[in-house]
C-alpha cells in the first residue's frame, strides 16, 4: 500500500488502488476505540445525464435519483433492511447524498466485521421492484416537503438560483415530488451499474487497525467485477456571468436570513493549486466578516448581526462559489458592508498582523477536524472525490502567502459576481 | 481511571480527565442553580453579557483576537437545562501544543481567558457596561422569539412547556421577552455576583495532563483564588416518581403556516424501582430508540406516515417523548398507529431480539462517550449533578442486566400525558 505521511499532525494515511479500479483509503488511529468506514460512489445529484461506458449509451435521469437509490440500497430481498441489521449490531449506520457523491456509513467500537459484512453486502447487491419503488416514493415526498418548509434550506436554494440560470447544482438533492414520480425499477438499475462500478467508488477506513490485514478483509467481500472506463458525465456549459443579483421569498422566520454569494468563474480550472486556493479563501473570509473582523464587530454593535454568519466555499469541475449566510434584520447593510470591505482590502492590501493571526486561526481549523474517525474519514471522502488529498490542506498552509492571497482577492471577490438570497418575515403574522 | 477531581473549596470542585485521542485540549466550566421563573431570563443573559468583555480584554473582538493568535482557540458559552437546575456552560478548546507549526505555550493563556470571561467581567459604575447589557438583551429578545424558526424543535419546546407547565422544567431556558424592561446593568451585575457567590462551580480539563499540575494550576489562578467556598444551591438530581395519574391527555392543537405537521407525545414514566432509568433506558430504546424501533418501523417504515419517528427519555424528568413529522392528513392515523407502540409495550409485544437491539443501541452510545471530549466531560458531570457515581462500565452492566419483565412492568406505569400537534 502507499503510504502518505504527514508529520505535523502525526497522522498517516494507506492508500490502494485495488485490480477493479475501486480505491482504499485507511488512516490507523491506534488510541481510539471508535469505528468509522464510509464507502462511496461518485455519483450525486448533479450527474443526470450520462454515457454508459459498456453499451455507449446516453442517459438522462429523473431529478433525484442518486438519492432514491441511496434509499433503496437498504432494502433486501427477503424483506429485511440493512440500515436496521447494522443498527441492530450496534453500529451507528447511515448514508446520504451529496451534490457529487452518494455515501454509505457505519460507526462502531465493537462488531466492526459483522457490520463490514452486511455493508459490502448491501451495496453490493441492489433489489428493486416495482412495488418497493413505489412505496419508497411516499416517504421520499414526505421529506423533500421537509426541506420545502426550512427556510435555510430555501435560502441556498435561491442562492444557487442567482449564480447560475442553468447548472445542475440547482437541482434539489432529494429531486421534486413530480420528478420522483417517474423513477423506476429500470432507471434505478441502468444508474446502480454505472455508478457502482468498483472504479467509480472509493472507500474509506479510520480507527484502530493494521491497514494490510484490513484490506484484506475488504478484498475477501468484494464481488469480482470488472473495471470500467471512466463515465462520461454531460453537464450544460459553464456560464461566465450570474443569473441575477438578487431573490428574496416571504416565509415564517421570526428574522430575515441572508445568503451572500459570490460565483467563481475559475473554479478547479488549476487543479494542483485548489487546496493553497481554498486556504486563501477561508483566511479571506475571516478576515473580511470572522469574529475579529471590524466588519463584523461593526455589524454586530449596530444589532444588523446577531452572530457570525457562517462562511463556505463549495467547488467542483462544474461549480465554484463562495457563500456568507446568516440571520439580520437589514441583509442590504451586510451585503454593502461586505462590499465595501472587500475593496478596502483590494486597495490597501492585507494587513501583516492580521493576515498572520488568521492564517493561525485556519490552521488550527484544520487540525481539529482530526478529533473525530467520521471527521477524518468523510473528509478524505469528500477530498478524494475531487482528487485532493487532505493532508494537502496542513502542508500547503507554509505556501500561503499574504500576496498569493491578496491575488484570490482580486481574482474571486469580484462586484459583478455578487449576488443575494434573503428569506423574509411573512407579513401576516 | 483517567478521572481524578478534587474539591478544592466546598461547592468548587476541579475535574480532571486524561487523554491521548485528541488534537486538542478543552476546558470547561459549569455553573449550576436552581431554575427559577424569577431567575430564567436573568441567567441566560448573563452568560451573553460575559462573552462580551473582562477587566483585561474589554472587548468580544479583542477576545476573538487572542483566541485567533492561539491558533484559533474556539471559546464558546450557553445555557442549559438540566433537570430543574438551568446551567451557564463555557467551554475553550485550544490545539494541543504538540501538533503547532513552532512550539508555543497556550494551556496557561487559555485558561487565564477562559476565567477571565467568567469571573472578571468588564463594568462601569458599579454594573455591567450598559452598552452590553443593551445590546444582549436585544439579541436575546431575537433568539426567544426566534423559537419558531425551526419547527421541529419548537414544537418540542411547546409540548414540554405545556407537560410541565407552572414547574420549573416548563421553562424555556434562555427565558421570556416581558423580564428583560426591568432588568437594568446594576440590577444584573447584582444578580450576577449573588450567583456566583452561591451557585455550584466545576471545573474540567481534559487532554493529555498530568492531573496534580493541572489542578494546582487551576487553584493558583487568580480568579479562581479568589472565589470564596460556599454551600452551593442547586438542585441534585434525584429522580423523584411521578404518580399515576387517570387524568385524561392534554391535548394541545397549534396552527401555523406549515407543509408537514408536527406531532410530539409527551409520556411519564413512574419508576419506584430500583434501577428504573436503566430499565426506562431500555424501554425508550425499544420504543423509538433508532430504525429497528417500533416507532420507526411502524410509523415509518410500514406505513409511510412520516420521514421521521423516535422518542428520547429524559431521566431527570422521568419523561419519555415521542417525535414525529407527519403529513397534516394523516394526524388520526400516525396517534393511533404511535398509541398502539405504547399499548403494545405493556402487552409484552416485543421479541428478545428488540432487546437485544435496543441495548446495543445504548451501550455503542455510552462506549462512544469517550469519543469526544465534551460528552466524557458532560457525562462525569452528569454524575457529579445526581451526587452518584456509575462508571462506563457499571453502567453497561446495569444496561445488559435489564429483563423483558422489567419492561413489561414498567410499561405498565407509562401514560401519555400530552399530545402537541403543529399543523397548518
Amino acid at each position: 500500500m502507499e503510504i502518505i505521511e504527514n508529520s505535523r499532525i502525526k497522522e498517516k494515511a494507506y492508500i490502494e488502488k485495488l485490480e477493479n479500479g475501486m480505491k482504499v483509503i485507511i488512516i490507523p488511529k491506534p488510541n481510539l476505540d471508535k469505528k468509522y468506514i464510509i464507502w462511496g460512489t461518485h455519483f450525486g445529484s448533479i450527474d443526470n445525464r450520462f454515457i454508459m461506458p459498456k453499451t455507449g449509451e446516453e442517459v438522462f435521469i429523473p431529478d433525484g435519483v442518486a438519492h432514491f437509490l441511496e434509499h433503496k440500497m437498504f432494502e433486501q430481498p427477503n424483506g429485511t433492511n440493512s440500515l436496521d441489521t447494522l443498527m441492530a449490531l450496534g453500529l451507528e449506520a447511515n448514508a446520504y447524498t451529496t451534490n457529487d457523491h452518494t455515501a454509505y456509513l457505519f460507526e462502531c467500537t465493537d462488531n466492526f466485521y459483522e457490520g463490514l459484512d452486511e455493508l459490502m453486502d448491501y451495496v453490493q447487491h441492489p433489489y428493486f421492484t416495482d412495488e418497493n419503488v413505489e412505496k419508497e416514493k411516499g416517504i421520499i415526498a414526505q421529506e423533500i416537503k421537509m426541506y420545502d418548509d426550512e427556510p435555510n434550506w430555501r435560502l441556498y436554494m435561491n442562492a444557487m438560483d442567482c449564480m447560475y440560470k442553468n447548472n445542475p447544482i440547482k437541482i434539489d438533492i432529494a429531486g421534486s415530488v413530480e420528478s420522483i414520480s417517474k423513477i423506476t425499477p429500470e432507471v434505478l438499475y441502468k444508474c446502480y451499474n454505472t455508478f457502482y462500478n468498483p472504479s467509480n467508488m472509493i472507500m474509506v477506513v479510520c480507527g484502530n487497525f493494521v491497514p494490510e490485514e484490513l484490506l484484506k478483509e475488504i478484498k475477501k467481500r468484494l464481488l469480482p467485477k470488472e473495471a470500467q472506463d471512466e463515465i462520461k458525465r454531460i453537464y450544460p456549459p459553464k456560464e461566465n456571468s450570474i443569473n441575477k443579483e438578487y431573490k428574496e421569498v416571504e416565509m415564517e422566520v421570526s428574522m430575515p436570513i441572508f445568503a451572500i454569494g459570490y460565483k467563481d468563474m475559475e473554479g478547479m480550472e488549476n487543479k494542483s493549486e485548489i487546496v493553497k486556493k481554498h486556504i486563501a479563501i477561508e483566511i479571506l473570509l475571516n478576515m473580511i466578516i470572522g469574529k475579529s473582523s471590524e466588519t463584523y464587530k461593526e455589524l454586530y454593535e449596530k444589532g444588523v448581526l446577531i452572530s457570525q454568519p457562517d462562511i463556505d466555499y463549495e467547488f467542483s469541475d462544474e461549480y465554484a462559489h463562495i457563500t456568507i449566510s446568516g440571520e439580520s434584520k437589514a441583509p442590504q447593510t451586510v451585503k454593502e458592508k461586505i462590499e465595501e470591505t472587500v475593496e478596502k482590502f483590494k486597495e490597501d492590501g492585507l494587513d501583516n498582523e492580521h493576515f498572520e493571526r488568521i492564517r493561525r486561526k485556519v490552521y488550527g481549523d484544520y487540525v481539529a477536524e482530526y478529533n473525530s474517525v467520521g471527521d477524518i474519514a468523510r473528509m478524505f471522502l469528500a477530498d478524494s472525490m475531487k482528487g485532493i488529498n487532505s493532508f494537502d490542506y496542513i502542508d500547503e498552509y507554509d505556501h500561503v502567502t499574504k500576496e498569493y492571497t491578496e491575488k484570490i482577492l482580486k481574482n474571486v471577490f469580484k462586484k459583478e459576481n455578487m449576488v443575494m438570497s434573503v428569506v423574509k418575515c411573512k407579513q401576516d403574522k | 481511571m483517567n478521572y481524578t477531581k478534587k474539591e478544592i473549596k466546598e461547592g468548587i470542585t476541579i475535574h480532571n480527565i486524561i487523554t491521548n485521542k485528541f488534537k486538542t485540549n478543552l476546558y470547561a466550566v459549569f455553573l449550576a442553580a436552581p431554575l427559577t421563573r424569577e431567575d430564567v431570563t436573568k441567567t441566560a443573559l448573563v452568560v451573553a453579557i460575559l462573552r462580551r468583555g473582562t477587566q483585561n480584554i474589554k472587548s468580544q473582538d479583542l477576545i476573538s483576537k487572542k483566541l485567533e493568535e492561539m491558533y484559533g482557540a474556539s471559546f464558546d458559552c450557553g445555557i442549559e437545562k438540566t433537570g430543574d437546575n438551568h446551567i451557564m456552560k463555557f467551554y475553550l478548546e485550544t490545539i494541543n501544543e504538540e501538533f503547532l507549526p513552532k512550539k508555543e505555550e497556550l494551556t496557561k493563556k487559555s485558561l487565564n481567558i477562559l476565567f477571565d470571561i467568567i469571573f472578571n467581567p468588564l463594568t462601569q459604575q458599579g454594573g455591567f457596561k450598559a452598552e452590553y447589557v443593551e445590546s444582549e438583551k436585544n439579541k436575546l429578545k431575537q433568539i426567544i422569539e426566534g423559537k419558531i424558526n425551526n419547527k421541529r424543535a419548537y414544537s418540542f419546546e411547546r409540548c414540554v412547556e405545556e407537560m410541565f407547565k407552572g414547574e420549573p422544567y416548563g421553562l424555556y431556558k434562555y427565558g421570556y421577552v416581558e423580564d428583560l424592561e426591568k432588568i437594568t446593568p446594576e440590577n444584573l451585575f447584582e444578580y450576577y455576583k449573588e450567583f456566583i457567590g452561591k451557585c455550584k462551580i466545576d471545573i474540567f480539563a481534559s487532554g493529555e495532563n498530568a492531573p496534580e499540575e493541572m489542578i494546582k494550576m487551576i487553584e493558583h489562578n487568580e480568579q479562581i483564588s479568589k472565589l470564596k467556598a460556599r454551600a452551593a444551591v442547586y438542585v441534585v438530581d434525584k429522580t423523584i416518581p411521578n404518580e399515576v395519574s387517570t387524568k385524561p391527555e392534554n391535548i394541545v392543537e397549534e396552527h401555523m403556516q406549515v407543509g408537514q405537521g408536527n406531532l410530539v407525545l409527551g409520556l411519564r414514566v413512574n419508576s419506584k424501582k430500583e434501577n428504573a432509568r436503566f430499565i426506562a433506558s431500555v424501554y425508550n430504546a425499544i420504543l423509538g430508540g433508532g430504525a429497528n424501533s417500533k416507532l420507526f418501523q411502524n410509523v415509518r417504515e410500514k406505513n409511510s406516515l412520516a420521514y421521521t419517528a423516535s422518542s428520547t427519555f429524559r431521566r431527570q424528568k422521568d419523561a419519555i417523548f415521542i417525535r414525529c413529522g407527519i403529513e397534516i392528513d394523516k394526524y388520526e392515523k400516525a396517534l393511533s398507529t404511535i398509541k398502539e407502540q405504547v399499548q403494545d409495550m405493556a402487552k409484552g409485544d416485543f421479541t428478545e431480539e428488540d432487546m437485544e437491539n435496543a441495548k446495543n443501541l445504548i451501550i455503542g452510545a455510552i462506549k462512544g462517550t469517550t469519543a469526544e471530549q465534551d460528552s466524557e466531560i458532560t457525562y462525569y458531570y452528569s454524575q457529579e449533578l445526581s451526587e452518584s457515581f456509575t462508571s462506563i462500565e457499571d453502567y453497561i452492566n446495569k444496561i445488559e442486566q435489564v429483563s423483558k419483565q422489567d419492561i413489561i412492568e414498567l410499561a405498565k406505569d407509562v401514560w401519555i400525558d400530552t399530545i402537541y400537534f403543529l399543523r397548518d
